[in-house]
């Protein structure tokens, strides 16, 4: 190809108004072995594009698996579910459970202990009436002094 | 869709992916782990992936913006220090005399900025459209035009310089 060419499409390369199609005659050209001696100088620019083009990744890329999140989220939901089914379980069964017999023995229990505050509240007001004795015995004395 | 489908549509775009990665952050280890990412999202919005008519596009878009604002984050770090070797290339390898000119080239496009690098990898390594690259990076055919072009030119200046200078 002539040079002539190769030049007028190179100034347009460089203004950006080459064509995909004029810039493949250009990268063929210039990385082809046969380069005018005043063109040499684009050389590098070319094969530098053409080694860009080529490059590789050499990683393995890991697709993202869809399963295991799958799996993830199920045992999530079936955690959860446990949590809450021992939350719940754990405080009904800590709710005091009696037996009938039990039950009856409490209140007797509560019963009697009403009895017996019944009792000593009385037993408190008699004892507070004896103080009124105590003072009849200091009176007494200071009369008979 | 299921991950035999999705595998179908992105593996194909791994390397496409991977350089644009790789020319934005400059770092193989990096642009591998953005490629990565860029896969997971698209696994997550799966269901989007289908109503867009070019996944290719779409996905390409999103490793852009995923790449970019990795630099962001890591602008302050050591992230641009990281050079890697091109010397694995087997083209370079074939051709000892051009190792040094194609190893400068690929030195002033690191210098490039990010449009511009951006452009440049997917008009001149890609070869995609001028209409695709726009809608891509979200812009217009113009801008695209005129972000390429000075690119190009810039390589150029740059080279020239470089190539003058290693004769004399």
């Amino acid at each position: 190809m002539e040079s002539v060419k190769i030049e007028k499409l190179l100034e347009a390369y460089f203004d950006g108004s080459t064509t995909l199609a004029e810039e493949k005659l250009l990268r063929d050209y210039f990385n082809n072995n046969n380069v005018a001696g005043h063109l040499e100088q684009y050389i590098p620019i070319f094969k530098g594009l053409q080694v860009a083009r080529e490059e590789r990744s050499s990683r393995d890329f890991e697709m993202p698996e869809s399963k295991p999140k799958t799996i993830k989220t199920w045992w999530y939901s079936v955690a959860a579910m446990l949590v809450v089914a021992f939350g719940v379980g754990s405080f009904y069964f800590s709710q005091p459970q009696y037996t009938q017999e039990e039950k009856e023995a409490l209140a007797a229990f509560e019963e009697s202990k009403n009895a017996m505050m019944l009792l000593s509240e009385n037993l408190n007001k008699g004892a507070g009436q004896l103080t009124l004795v105590e003072q009849f015995e200091i009176t007494k004395d200071k009369i008979f002094e | 869709m299921d991950k035999n489908e999705f595998t179908t549509i992105v593996m194909p775009l791994k390397d496409k992916l991977y350089r644009l990665a790789k020319r934005i952050l400059v770092s193989t280890d990096e642009a591998e782990d953005a490629v990565q990412e860029v896969f997971l999202k698209l696994w997550k919005g799966k269901q989007q992936i289908e109503n867009y008519k070019n996944p290719e596009a779409f996905a390409i878009t999103m490793t852009k913006n995923y790449c970019l604002d990795r630099l962001k984050s890591k602008q302050a770090s050591n992230l641009k220090i990281v050079h890697s070797n091109y010397q694995t290339s087997e083209n370079i390898e074939n051709n000892i005399e051009a190792n040094d000119g194609v190893e400068m080239v690929f030195r002033i496009m690191e210098t490039l900025p990010e449009q511009q690098k951006i452009v440049l990898q997917l008009r001149d390594v890609e070869e995609f459209e001028f209409s695709e690259i726009a809608k891509m990076l979200d812009s217009t055919e113009t801008a695209i035009r005129v972000a390429l072009s000075r690119a190009r030119k810039t390589v150029r200046d740059e080279m020239i310089k470089k190539y003058n200078y290693g004769i004399s």
